[in-house]
């Protein structure tokens, strides 16, 4: 039952379909199905919401997840949480439950795929800059890479693309390593060994993704608070 | 290892179709959830904060009540033991005097009844000495008493001192119904010369001298006139007789008490 031999890297290796530069790999696919599980789980879920002191486990479950994304958010940011809760929400959770799924046999987990870190990676670098523009104007927000001098410039930019790398690279790198290292272990040590392996990789994966989501929270609360007290001088 | 450029794009829509709809259906009703039932939570805070103070005011209220009511209570009672006081001493104030009362008209009825039998004691007792007195004078100097109650009478009238006899002078002279010699027994026609000459000596006509026979005196003689009177009789020692007599009651009352 498995997806992907030993020797392959990354699930975009596995291709399902394909016609001219379309392809529709494993990656895609298991993305779809915890996006599917996503949101077909917050439907069932909000769609009787209750109001009242008392409320079903699956509310009371998904209220700790998200007050607990909130009161995260809200602790760096140093202010509301609502308007970044969604993008550093969606991050963790996606990223969480795609890593914690790693477990079922036969699921090849997203983020073991470059491809998928990268694109995180860059939806990070790209809402980096909105955020801080929607705060201050594109104005405030890019004087801040010509500080303290011009000089700087190059330097901003080149911390930019690392960090985004460095996000990417340290999602991958986790992730596609402990897979790997799983197979191998089941290859030498069928009994036991693994299952200790397999907690210990839902653990990574939790860590992994609160490291993602709350590197992509300190990059936007940096920006946005590094324009606020330039502004403030 | 490489990035396939289609899935590159296809994740960064895959991941923006995904906050999107997350936001839709998950973090905008939770949230909404939460703050509603947040709210909720908030006012029936206020609201249990509110009905507390209201029952803290309400104990107050109760207790300072009870209070009054214990006060007026006790006042009540105060004063009903005050009222039950006065009005007890009144009953006992109003049982005394009726006791007392009681008490008064017994001794009185007492009094009424021993002089009651003393009068008829000292009439009895001055009948029977008077009668035994008679049959003793008679059987032993076989003289009439009533002649020697006269002559008593008479040697007393001539035995006054000069005070007396100025006395009954004075009371005969201005006398205007006369001189009454009144005695218990009829006095003979002889004797009465002698008697009307004593009184003519201290100034009576004798016209104004009248006879009466009072069986009351027991046994005796009195002369009467406006104002004055002097009189012999059984009656002084028959006092005595009464003395005597009215003590032995009252020691024998004395003992039966």
């Amino acid at each position: 039952m498995e997806i992907m031999t030993i020797d392959m890297i990354s699930p975009d290796q596995v291709i399902y379909w394909q016609w001219k530069f379309i392809t529709i790999n494993a990656t895609l696919v298991y993305t779809w199905l915890v996006m599917a599980i996503l949101i077909v789980g917050s439907w069932l879920v909000t769609r009787k919401l209750s109001k009242e002191i008392r409320f079903s486990r699956w509310q009371n479950f998904l209220e700790v997840i998200v007050g607990s994304i909130r009161e995260e958010i809200r602790e760096i940011s140093k202010e509301g949480a609502d308007h970044y809760l969604p993008f550093i929400g969606t991050l963790f959770i996606f990223i969480c439950l795609a890593n914690l799924m790693a477990v079922i046999p036969g699921y090849v987990a997203p983020t073991s795929s470059l491809t998928t870190t990268a694109a995180l990676a860059v939806s990070v670098f790209i809402a980096v800059p909105l955020y801080g523009i929607t705060k201050q104007g594109a104005r405030e927000y890019f004087k801040e890479y010509f500080r303290p001098t011009f000089i700087f410039f190059p330097f901003h930019v080149m911390g930019e693309f690392s960090r985004t790398l460095a996000l990417a690279v340290r999602l991958f790198g986790n992730i596609m390593s402990h897979e790997k290292v799983i197979a191998i272990l089941l290859a030498v040590t069928p009994l036991f060994f693994p299952v200790v392996m397999q907690a210990l990789g839902l653990l990574i994966g939790l860590i992994q993704a609160y490291i993602f989501s709350i590197l992509a929270m300190v990059y936007i609360a940096s920006a946005t608070q590094a324009h606020e007290e330039h502004a403030q001088e | 290892m490489h990035i396939d450029w289609f899935v590159f794009f296809a994740q960064i829509v895959n991941f923006l179709i995904l906050v999107f709809l997350l936001k839709w259906l998950l973090y905008g009703r939770i949230i909404k959830a939460m703050d509603e039932r947040e709210a909720k939570i908030a006012s029936t805070y206020e609201e249990a904060i509110a009905m507390r103070q209201h029952a803290h005011d309400s104990g107050e209220l109760y207790d300072k009540r009870l209070l009054e009511l214990q006060e007026k209570t006790d006042e009540m009672m105060h004063k009903a033991a005050s009222d039950a006081e006065t009005h007890r001493r009144e009953l006992m104030s109003k049982a005394r005097e009726e006791v007392d009362q009681i008490r008064q008209r017994w001794i009185e009825a007492v009094a009424r009844e021993k002089t009651s039998f003393l009068n008829h004691l000292k009439q009895r007792a001055g009948k029977e000495v008077y009668a035994a007195a008679s049959r003793i004078l008679k059987d032993l100097a076989d003289a009439d008493m009533e002649k020697s109650i006269i002559k008593i009478f008479t040697q007393r009238i001539e035995a006054l001192d000069n005070q007396e006899s100025a006395a009954i002078r004075e009371a005969i002279r201005t006398s205007e119904s006369g001189v009454f010699v009144q005695s218990a027994f009829e006095i003979p026609e002889n004797l009465r010369p002698e008697i009307n000459r004593i009184i003519r000596s201290y100034g009576a006509s004798e016209k104004a001298i009248q006879y009466e026979t009072m069986p009351e005196i027991v046994s005796g003689i009195e002369l009467r006139t406006d104002g004055y009177k002097l009189a012999w009789s059984l009656n002084d020692y028959l006092e005595t007789l009464e003395d005597s007599f009215s003590h032995a009651i009252q020691e024998g009352m004395r003992e039966r008490a």
